[in-house]
Formats: C-alpha cells, sequence, structure tokens
C-alpha cells in the first residue's frame, strides 16, 4: 500500500492505494493517523477508490482510526468506497459503524 | 535467513508478514492463468492474505525458524488453496463471533469469518504439529 495525504476546507483527507493485507501496512496508516491527531488535525476522510481490496487487517486500521479519531474529539469518514470494501463492510456489518459518501467532496461538506 | 520458495503450485515463506506479498503476487497469478474474473482473484487473494496471517501470527506466532506452505490447484471448475503452518494448532470453536455486538469494534478476530463468506467451502484440521486450512471457490 502506497498512502498520500492533502488537506482541503481543514480536512485532512488521505488516499491510499494498493492493497492492504497486513504488516507494513498496518503502521503506515495507523502512524499517518496518529501524527495528524497530535497535530490537532482530528477531521479526516480516507478515499478508498483506489484500494484494489482489504481483508480484515484493512477494516481493523479503519476501525482503530475511527476510534482514535473519536476519542480525540474527530471524526473519521469513508468516500468512494469500492464495490469489494462495501461488500466487506456489509457482511461484517460495519457497513451501521461508517460514515460513507460517494464523493470526497460529500464527506468534506458533512464535517459542517 | 529463509525466503520464500516457489516450486510448481506451491509457495513456501518464512513466518514474516513481509512476505505476505510474494504470496499474494504468486496466487493472483496462478489465478489469472486458471482463466478466474478479477472479482473472484480478489476474494480469493483477501481468503489466502487472511489465512496466511493466522498462520504467520496465531499458529507459527512469528517463529523465524518456522514457515508457512501455501497449495494451490484446479479441478472441475473449482480452485482449491491450502495453508499450513507449524504451530500448535488451535480450536475453531474458540473463535468469537465478530458480528456480536460485544465485538463489532474490536480491531482483530474477523479473518476466518471473512473466508467463510468469500469462499464457497472451509476446511480446518488442526492437531499439534501444525493446521492446515483448506478453502474451496468454484470460478
Amino acid at each position: 500500500m502506497k498512502l498520500t495525504d492533502r488537506e482541503q476546507d481543514g480536512v485532512v483527507v488521505l488516499e491510499p492505494r494498493g492493497k492492504i493485507m497486513g504488516g507494513p501496512d498496518a503502521t503506515l496508516l495507523h502512524d499517518k493517523l496518529y501524527e495528524f491527531i497530535q497535530q490537532g488535525r482530528t477531521k479526516v476522510v480516507i478515499d478508498l477508490s483506489r484500494i484494489e481490496w482489504m481483508n480484515s487487517t484493512g477494516l481493523g486500521i479503519l476501525i482503530q482510526g475511527y476510534t482514535t479519531l473519536r476519542n480525540s474529539d474527530g471524526q473519521l469518514k469513508l468516500a468512494k468506497v469500492t464495490d469489494k470494501i462495501q461488500s466487506l463492510l456489509t457482511i461484517t456489518k460495519l457497513v451501521s459503524v461508517f460514515d460513507a459518501y460517494d464523493t470526497v467532496e460529500d464527506a468534506i461538506a458533512s464535517f459542517n | 535467513m529463509m525466503k520464500p520458495v516457489i516450486k510448481g503450485n506451491r509457495i513456501w515463506i518464512p513466518s514474516n508478514q513481509e512476505y505476505l506479498s510474494d504470496v499474494d503476487v504468486f496466487i493472483e497469478g496462478i489465478l489469472r492463468g486458471f482463466g478466474a474474473d478479477e472479482s473472484a482473484v480478489a476474494d480469493i487473494a483477501i481468503s489466502v492474505s487472511e489465512l496466511v496471517n493466522n498462520a504467520i501470527l496465531h499458529g507459527n506466532k512469528s517463529a523465524s525458524d518456522k514457515a508457512v506452505t501455501v497449495t494451490i490447484s484446479k479441478s472441475d471448475g473449482c480452485v482449491e488453496i491450502s495453508v499450513t503452518d507449524q504451530g500448535a494448532g488451535f480450536d475453531p470453536c474458540d473463535i468469537e463471533n465478530p458480528i456480536d455486538d460485544a465485538n463489532l469494534m474490536k480491531e482483530v478476530g474477523r479473518g476466518i469469518f471473512i473466508v467463510r463468506s468469500l469462499m464457497d467451502q472451509v476446511e480446518i484440521e488442526a492437531s499439534d504439529r501444525g493446521t492446515t486450512v483448506i478453502v474451496t471457490k468454484c470460478i
């Protein structure tokens, strides 16, 4: 997995690419989220459109990010969830946990 | 230090997650050679990554002298993959249901549940010499 980030309207937009399968992938996203929290940047959108697939490690990372940001008075939202990831969120019932939006812009606007 | 070894339709990797991508490249390449569509390739690749993670972390407990073996074959339009570790085995009944409300926000514990959802058949053979999980999906 590769990870880039940018800021738009006061919201951090994370753009992971590739596959999230475990090992180094897990620490990369986790460390980045902690970096933002320490900087006081706690409104985060993850654009999942470039993720080919993720396994339970990826779902665990999303849960960890969601919980960590919420405990810091922030929020994690998802955008452009692919069909494959949506299917995983549905079968694991995590679809009820995450706020997901069709576009990054809609996800950013939801913070207001 | 051990390195991944590929022989025919089998790959051996040391018990280290840095080799997950070696297994993925190996499995996805063979699946495309079998003619699997991209959705089936992803479902099987996700499942194999779950099983190899379990074998490394829970089976072999990341011991450097233990390996994980992954074998893939196709018969009658169905792909069969086995993942074997050299750990102490486990009781599948000990796995908690990850969709229970009490477990929903846990960061771990969904691997086998996802494998059972994505694959057509899952068999677990556990002993004190290791665990083999055999999964099948018709493509």
